[in-house]
């Protein structure tokens, strides 16, 4: 922890990928080797339009994390969200305005656990936990506990469009993904971010207003949430009110593979894209194997958990090997 | 400015669940003084500065800067107002860079279309800053690779970036060594010459008259006197901060030392500690001494267990050290370690005082793992009395205590373990002259019921009265060893410098 006279030292922006990058090589590598029909361009890109969705919503959390808080809500408020788009759409409410009450909708779950994070002083686990069942609740009733289907084509491009091969949802992803690395690296709200996270204490005595900080972050996780519901009810023709159920522990077990820990103050999105890959090659390669659902919640328990362990046990090697 | 004070605060009150913090304090400050504030632990300096910083806000009371009264209600006012503070316990946040750290809350900004962070500019004025402090660190460096007293040089460089009228430095030199303390000095100087308030906070008397211009004692969270440091003696200084005379301050008598405590062959940690040997006998108080950086602390965690070493040989007690050395191990053999930072390793913060105070000795007070509120109460109370610990309760939580006061359940949580070993790293940092007397008194008893100390202390006052035999490390080497009659100030600091032969 103490090395004394310090001449020079990486600099923060050259920070190293996260361990876990080593093991998503290894992860792909080994499944196109064994797994038959793993390796083409169509599964590729299946699993990159698969990953989208999971990356819009782990880039809320990712913030959520950082701030050493966490946002449990992230799945119902997806599914929460294309049940308002789907009920928008077939109330006959332009594509625009259907959309944006989808995204308006997360946005205000959002600031609803930021204030009450923020300003009543919830801790972000109670918050966020109580705006998960409401949201679910809310979807439920909403949706009369049914699907909604069926929209119209130029609704579902979101989904399913394709601009130059590339399909629409990863092109949204990508660059919702820049806009979160750019905050967290270049805005003040990003240092804050970390700050709050490292010691509350600390940035609240250096004049930082904590509570905004907390309310935007989580506005912000909110808003994506919706995001991402709005494109997967483009992508299955329909809002259905419980495909969200445990997109929020996807998206922790995302953040924590990519090398942020729980305790928060360092980290970033590019290591939860990482975290986001490992876990949609692992679906894909368990759904080829067809393995049954229960096998693929076993497994992916496992992996997250080797994941990090192998982790940690190569830190440890390469600080052994510096030394 | 015209001839009023530059700082005025009239009838300050505060009060905390079960104690009367300050109880209408009035304080002044001039451009261009350093005004000194005294006071045993527990007697309100922190408190009066946090006011005045604001992350408090007083129960009653005003405060005028320039003649005019302001409102404190946020530290972001406080740093509009042109105050800056360096706080007692650090403000850093261990994750950033150093250039994060010195500019949060006010970063510098590009003035392009999308305004972004200037990191390239804020680098260039945190070298400059770093430089003007004789500070050669990269300012990318992330805080917590830094040692305590860098970290201390980097929380004056961000006060200083504040470019304040109003410097406050909460105990800024307890985490120094002489070196950084003559260069913290020539900056408080500089900054006195142009004009600057300077509020200083130490328990160290001897700094008092080196820069200080006033002085004003509180006791009880009231003020006792404000007087000129030109012709004040320190006699009179202590007799207005507790009220009564003190003992001797470093009472010394000595039994003859028994058998090997501990001994530690040819240790070595990649480069911080490089053959280090050393013993240290039951009845002794061996004094390592050494600049910021020599590898003190960092020998004192190898030897408890707290890093692993490389090559060497550690025998504790009689038993050799095996490869699975930790601070459990340690601590079930015998060892105690009171580290030098208490926030982060020497105390749990939300816990009681008692919870705090038994921690490390529930082996031996419940050696049939059922506690007993009873006996951690009495053990606790007997070293709140010993050590004269002010805390409302035991119930208290830690982090509701003035620095001093932690300090002393750090202290308190090791003497309790009743080890044979022990290695203190800076046991009195913090801690009020009065309150420090009694603490050497406490060693000087352990030693003489034949406990082994082995001491680690920037103070050379306190290296010299109380050790027997003195090692002092230079960049990672033990390069002298001196018994209790050979040392003296200059000699000591001759070596920590690397002046005879350093590199041998
Ligand atoms: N946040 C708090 N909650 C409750 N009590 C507090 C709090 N902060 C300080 N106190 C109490 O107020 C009193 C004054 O504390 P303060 O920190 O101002 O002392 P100090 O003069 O700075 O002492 P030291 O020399 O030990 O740093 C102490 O009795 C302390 O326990
Ligand atoms: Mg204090």
């Amino acid at each position: 922890m103490r090395r004394e006279p310090n001449v020079s030292r990486v600099p923060v922006s050259v920070r190293r990928v996260p361990g876990t990058f080593y093991i998503l090589i290894i992860m792909i590598s080994l499944a196109s080797i064994t797994i038959p029909g793993f390796g083409t361009v169509s599964n590729l890109l299946n699993i990159l339009l698969q990953g989208s969705f999971l990356a819009i919503v782990a880039c809320g959390a990712t913030l959520a994390i950082i701030s050493s808080g966490i946002d449990l809500s992230v799945g119902t408020v997806l599914s929460l969200s294309g049940v308002v788009t789907g009920l928008a759409l077939h109330a006959g409410i332009p594509i625009a305005l259907a959309i944006l009450s989808g995204v308006l909708t997360g946005l205000i779950c959002g600031i609803i656990t930021g204030s009450l994070v923020a300003f009543v002083g919830l801790e972000p686990f109670i918050a966020t936990f109580g705006m998960m069942s409401m949201a679910q609740g809310l979807g439920l009733v909403l949706s009369n506990g049914a699907s909604i289907p069926g929209f119209q084509e130029s609704f579902r491009w979101f989904g399913e469009g394709v601009v130059w091969k590339v399909p629409v949802p990863l092109i949204i992803a990508l660059v919702i993904v820049a806009c979160i690395w750019w905050l967290l690296r270049h805005t003040r709200l990003g240092l804050y971010i970390y700050a709050i996270g490292g010691s509350e204490e600390v940035a609240g005595w250096s004049g930082i207003e904590v509570g905004r900080c907390k309310l935007a972050l989580y506005s912000i996780s909110g808003c994506l949430a919706g995001i991402a519901g709005v494109l997967l009810a483009a992508r299955m023709n329909s809002g259905h009110p419980t495909v969200g159920v445990g997109w929020e522990m996807d998206a922790i077990a995302s953040v924590v593979i990519g090398g942020t820990p729980l305790t928060g103050g360092r980290g970033g999105v590019i290591g939860t894209m990482v975290g986001v890959a490992i876990v949609s090659v692992l679906r894909n390669i368990l759904n080829m194997l067809r393995l049954s659902s229960p096998w693929q919640i076993t497994l992916i328990g496992a992996i997250v958990v080797i994941a990090i362990g192998l982790d940690i046990l190569l830190r440890r090697w390469r600080l052994a090997l510096e030394g | 400015m015209g001839d009023g004070p530059l700082l005025k605060m009239v009838g300050i009150t505060k009060e905390f669940p079960g104690v009367k913090a300050l109880k209408g304090v009035d304080f002044e400050l001039r451009a261009g003084e350093v005004h000194v504030l005294v006071g045993e632990n527990g007697a309100g300096k922190s408190t009066l500065m946090k006011i005045l910083s604001g992350v408090y806000r007083p129960d009653s009371g005003r405060i005028l800067i320039n003649g005019k009264e302001v409102q404190i209600t946020s530290p972001r006012k406080a740093q509009e107002s042109g105050i800056a503070t360096i706080y007692q316990e650090f403000n850093l946040i261990p994750y950033l860079s150093i250039v994060q750290n010195i500019f949060l809350g006010r970063e510098l900004m590009t003035n392009t279309a999308i305004p972004r962070m200037n990191y390239r500019e804020m680098r260039v004025k945190a070298k400059e800053l770093l430089d003007s402090l004789g500070i050669q660190i990269s300012p990318d460096t992330l805080v917590k690779d830094l040692s305590m007293a860098q970290r201390q040089m980097i929380e004056v460089a961000k006060a200083l970036s504040l470019e304040a009228r109003i410097l406050i430095m909460d105990e800024p030199t307890s985490a120094l060594t002489s070196r950084e303390i003559e260069h913290l000095f020539d900056i408080v100087r500089a900054l006195k010459a142009s004009g600057m308030g300077i509020i200083y906070i130490s328990h160290r008397l001897e700094e008092i008259e080196r820069i200080g211009d006033r002085v004003t004692v509180l006791r009880d969270g009231e003020v006792i006197g404000t007087k000129d440091v030109s012709g004040l003696s320190t006699e009179e200084l202590i007799t207005m901060m507790v009220g009564r005379e003190i003992g001797d301050l470093f009472p010394r008598e000595r039994v003859s030392k028994g058998e090997v405590a501990l001994k530690v062959e040819h240790l070595s940690r990649r480069n911080v500690v490089k053959d280090v040997s050393l013993e240290v006998h039951y009845g002794e108080i061996v004094g390592l001494a050494g600049l910021v950086g020599s590898g003190r602390t960092e020998l004192a965690r190898l030897i408890f267990g707290a890093d692993r070493f490389d090559h060497g040989e550690i025998v504790i007690s009689g038993r050799r050290v095996k490869g699975d050395h930790n601070p459990s191990a340690s601590v079930r053999s015998g060892l105690s370690f009171l580290p030098e930072d208490r926030k982060e390793q020497g105390l749990c913060l939300s816990l009681s005082v008692a919870n705090n105070v038994i921690l490390a000795s529930l082996r031996r007070l419940f050696p049939h793992r059922i506690t007993s509120p009873r006996r951690e109460m009495n053990v606790t109370l007997d070293y709140v009395r010993k050590l004269r610990i002010a805390i409302p309760s035991p119930f208290r939580a830690v982090k509701s205590l003035s620095g001093g006061n932690q300090q002393k359940v750090v202290l308190a949580k090791w003497l309790c373990t009743q080890s044979k070993v022990f290695i203190f790293d800076e046991p009195t940092r913090g801690i009020d002259v009065a309150a420090k007397a009694e603490i050497h008194g406490l060693m000087n008893e352990l030693a003489e019921q034949g406990a082994a100390i082995l001491m680690i202390s920037s103070e050379l006052p306190e290296i010299l009265g109380m050790s027997d035999r003195i090692y002092v490390m230079h960049e990672g080497r033990i390069v002298k060893e001196f018994t209790r009659d050979e040392a003296t100030q200059e000699e000591i600091l001759r070596y920590a410098m690397g002046g005879v032969g350093g590199a041998a």
